[in-house]
């Protein structure tokens, strides 16, 4: 029996309660009360405790301190490799209370009915405040609150150190602390909880002064990656519900096909197979997965689709994205830099630097293709397994195709293959293919996309081209810096199998008002020239290509992928940079340092500068060859703002001018992201970052004909093998007086491609402004 | 009924002879190393070793596959080396592969989704090659199998880093 006494308290916003329990363990929970204007989009009248979800003003928690000293943390931001989660959350966590790493045993992550606050996996470090550190900064005032009238010790006399409150000659831990209580910190939160941002504590609640931290700072190692390595981990491939049926989609035959008829089955081959239609979303199930794939395969062979021709093909992507696109009804986007007035300073430059620089459609191209399983009950429960980036946005539009509420779609979360931002605006494909084929069925279905499947019928990263124009001045300094960025919208987060089959989903990119999901092309580039006196940075937006010609509103998906918007952007910003520094007749390095103000900025150009051998003189070099069949070596240089982040980066190529063939032979890179929270962890990031980055620059580029993908697999869409790689230095400039920790997963990958054209442009005296640098593009360019 | 052995275990399966190995070690052996990644033996996150040999699962039909023949896939890597050292039940139960603890202590895997192949492939290279250059690592990755060992995370220097760290505790013994 417990005896209960609730007080509450204030703790700087957050109000701490109590119930005194006689015989019950104990533990502190730091919950979230509401406030702002909505949780949950959906959701009518708004229940008090939304079902199948953490229960937000009781028992949701995002930290538990268990009376053994141990901590369990929740996070719905789910891993897909960057390792934040497993790594600088359990750090930041114990340095915000004053406890061990290792205290930190248990996270929890992405399950949508035992996780708090949603969002994507993306941005993790929450521009240096995670909703994980403030969670944790409430937690520990309420704990030196507790202490201090346990103790009667005023708080000002208090000190943690390894959990242990200690002062007036007193102490006691944080597990006895809590021991025998039940204790309720509720904490003010707001946001949409299946959109993608989710939600996002609020208040400002003392935080852990840097020279304080003990735990950020030191490489600790992953905590998923022995179970991952061990082949202990459960992955979402891996799961396998009772009476389990396989599945196979039949994706239409172009990108605006629609069904006339569905093959027939051959029933002496494929006894124990179905086919699901429903509108143009074709399904084909079996007991196993080898009978599922040949039926699958055998439905598709006589299945009759319309034809449809509604894309420019790749040869005439670019003629189509100038001239026939709409870049009219979209708001243009404006710069926060733009400033002074270009006009005057274009048209009395003293040297003039103008041009068109094109990024290609990329595919994130996970190395398995999307899958999920679904399990819909009698009652209407659907329940999801699967990995995905946004389980609760996932949640959110399953419910809305359902024609339902998100409190009856519960999204279970596995580590899988990484998205790269494929699914964090909540799917990646599969998932709502398999709630439909399971809902169909009353059976739990695996939809598991084939490598065509995936690379036919996903998202991928939006074409774009840029008009850069510069202005130097007889000092060969910047006088005025124009550009114009085009690009369709980068961000569809319709269901695929929703569309197909014409249920509910959220709406087509369009002008409208939701910034996610319009038209509008935003400067996502931030602006790091700062002495530049005129400045102008324009980003016109468009519909998808062939989305308003193809009768399921669709044509080429976009979607975010690392560095998004961003990478589109700088590309063309900074081979533009090395270009107007050749035109100044300077070195691309110095150009940059002499036209950047901001002390990080020119700090990781040093820094590179320095750990790259880089020797400073114009480009091209003066024995710059286009022709011949011997290695002609250059390099280039590229520098990067990104989520509190400084990133520089020098590439050194050889180029074979008759082949075309480009070999990156050292990249170089520096880092500074303020404080390094892990630097083991942020090194492997940063050289995944680079090879990922290399691919692009040198690869990758999505080949489409009229009516749709034409690549189907890893002959026609490489990537980089291990023999191209270079040799990869990092730099990492830890720079605590910053004060903040900025972000290091994804911002690698934009920096190769920039770095290696001017690279090209100091070996060859040619200027590649299309991406990729594919040995036939580039051999076609020398030869101009 | 087919026969094969896996793990140093035979397993009876019920599965037809043309169904890919892939499947068979994954929904009726509930093995969870070996990973579908295209199905077309283009990128090897499918890959176990058959008589130390790395064999592209996904495309290798089950009838294709003798009953004396030996299937290692990522969880029977730590017993292969056991057996291979002459360790003790009781140490081979606490003892992972050196491929296995190398990619840990590197902290080689990011998403890790084609790290089973990665580990596969470094296993049958050091077999063969106690002490590979890296030149002889980037070979082995990209040309000696059906296809390179694709990485999308782009690990590719910390897999390298993983092998040659392998090769020492290898040479070490334990």
């Amino acid at each position: 029996m417990a005896t209960m006494s609730e007080r509450p308290g204030n703790v700087f916003g957050a109000k701490l309660s109590r119930r005194q329990f006689v015989k019950t363990g104990g533990v502190l929970v730091v919950g979230f009360s509401l406030v702002g204007p909505e949780l949950l989009k959906g959701v009518s009248p708004k229940p008090a405790v939304l079902k199948n979800s953490l229960d937000p003003t009781l028992s949701s928690s995002w930290i538990e301190i268990h009376p053994d000293n141990t901590i369990l943390i929740r996070t719905g931001k789910n891993d897909f490799g960057q390792g934040t989660t497993f790594t600088a959350y359990r750090q930041i966590v114990a340095d915000e209370l004053s406890v061990p790493f290792e205290a930190i045993t248990t996270v929890v992550a992405g399950d949508t009915d035992r996780t708090p606050d949603g969002s994507g996996a993306f941005d993790f470090l929450g521009r240096g405040t995670p909703n994980i550190r403030k969670a944790a900064a409430y937690t520990y005032q309420a704990l030196l609150d507790l202490a201090s009238e346990r103790l009667g010790v005023p708080r000002e006399k208090l000190s943690v150190k390894d959990g242990i409150v200690s002062g007036g000659g007193k102490s006691i831990s944080y597990g006895d602390l809590i021991k025998n209580q039940q204790l309720k910190l509720t904490i003010p939160v707001k946001g949409d909880l299946t959109s993608i941002m989710g939600l996002t504590i609020e208040g400002n609640p003392p935080m852990k002064p840097v020279s304080e931290y003990t735990v950020i700072g030191k490489s600790f190692k992953n905590s998923i990656t022995s179970s991952k390595v061990a082949a202990k981990e459960t992955w979402a491939t891996d799961v396998r519900l009772p009476g389990m049926l396989h599945a196979r989609v039949v994706h239409p035959k172009t990108l605006g096909s629609t069904l006339i008829s569905v093959g027939q089955l051959d029933k002496a081959k494929f006894p124990n197979s179905q086919v699901i239609v429903k509108d143009n979303l074709v399904g084909v199930v079996a007991p196993t997965e080898w009978e599922a794939i040949q039926a699958a395969e055998q439905i598709s062979g006589s299945t009759k689709w319309t034809e449809w021709k509604g894309l420019p093909g790749n040869s005439k992507l670019y003629q189509h994205l100038r001239d026939e696109a709409d870049w009219t009804s979209a708001p243009v986007g404006k710069g926060r830099a733009n400033k002074g007035d270009v006009g005057p300073a274009l048209a009395s430059a003293h040297k003039k630097h103008s041009a068109t620089y094109q990024v290609p459609f990329m595919k994130h191209a996970p190395i398995g293709p999307t899958m999920a399983v679904a399990d819909v009950k009698p009652d209407g429960t659907v329940h999801i397994h699967t990995h995905n980036q946004n389980p609760q946005e996932l949640r959110g539009e399953i419910a809305m195709m359902l024609r339902t509420t998100p409190d009856h779609v519960i999204v279970h979360a596995y580590p899988g293959p990484g998205h790269y931002g494929r699914s964090n605006g909540g799917n990646a494909g599969a998932e709502d293919e398999a709630v439909l084929l399971s809902q169909a069925l009353g059976k739990p279905v695996r939809v598991q996309w084939m490598r065509a499947d995936d690379m036919q019928w996903s998202t991928q990263s939006a074409a774009a081209f840029s008009d850069v124009q510069i202005a130097i001045d007889e000092k060969g300094k910047i006088a005025a810096y124009q550009s114009d960025h085009f690009m369709p919208a980068m961000q569809d987060d319709r269901p695929i199998g929703a569309v197909l089959a014409g249920l509910p989903t959220m709406p087509a990119p369009d002008v409208h008002s939701d910034f996610i999901t319009a038209t509008t092309n935003s400067i996502a580039d931030p602006w790091v020239y700062a002495p530049v006196p005129n400045v102008v940075e324009l980003g016109h937006g468009t519909f998808q290509v062939g989305q308003k010609a193809s009768p399921l509103a669709v044509g080429l998906r976009d979607h975010s992928m690392r560095t998004p918007v961003q990478y589109q952007q700088n590309f063309p910003r900074e081979l533009a940079m090395s270009e107007a520094a050749a035109l100044a007749g300077g070195d691309a390095l110095q150009f940059r340092i002499d036209h950047a103000s901001e002390e990080r900025a020119i700090g990781v150009l040093k820094a590179v500068r320095d750990a790259s051998g880089w020797d400073t003189r114009p480009s091209p070099r003066p024995d710059a060859l286009a022709a011949g069949s011997t290695p002609v070596r250059g390099r280039g240089v590229s520098l990067m703002f990104r989520n509190l982040t400084y990133w520089a980066c020098v590439c050194q190529i050889a180029i074979t001018p008759d082949t075309g063939v480009i070999v990156v032979e050292k990249y170089t890179i520096a880092v500074d992201p303020g404080i390094v929270i892990n630097p083991a962890q942020l090194k492997r990031q940063v050289e995944g970052g680079a090879v990922m980055g290399i691919s692009l620059a040198l690869l990758e580029e999505v080949m489409f004909d009229e009516s749709g993908i034409t690549q189907n697999n890893w002959i026609s869409y490489p990537i980089l093998k291990m023999s191209d790689i270079p040799e990869i230095k990092v730099v990492l400039l830890n720079n605590p007086k910053v004060g903040t920790y900025g972000g290091g997963s994804e911002a690698a990958n934009a920096l190769a491609a920039p770095a290696i054209a001017a690279a090209l442009h100091d070996a060859t005296g040619k200027v590649m402004r299309r991406l990729p640098m594919k040995p036939a593009y580039v051999q076609a360019l020398l030869k101009t | 009924m087919v026969t094969i052995t896996v793990n140093g275990v035979r397993r009876e399966v019920q599965a037809p002879g043309d169904t890919p190995l892939l499947y068979v070690l994954r929904n009726d052996l509930q093995l969870r190393g070996p990973q579908f990644g295209c199905g077309l033996a283009q990128c090897g996150a499918c890959a176990v070793l058959i008589d130390g040999k790395e064999v592209r699962s996904c495309v290798t039909p089950l009838s294709d596959v003798a009953a004396n023949q030996e299937i290692i896939t990522l969880e029977g890597l730590p017993a292969r080396w056991a057996k291979q050292k002459g360790l003790s039940a009781q140490e081979a139960e606490n003892t992972l592969h050196p491929v296995q603890q190398a990619w840990i202590e590197e902290q080689t895997p990011q998403c890790g989704f084609c790290q089973n192949g990665m580990m596969i492939k470094a296993t049958e290279l050091l077999e063969s090659n106690p002490n590979p250059t890296i030149v002889q690592i980037k070979q082995a990755f990209t040309t000696s199998g059906l296809s390179p060992n694709l990485c999308r995370c782009g690990t590719y220097v910390a897999i390298i880093e993983a092998v040659q760290h392998a090769a020492t505790i290898m040479a070490k013994g334990r």
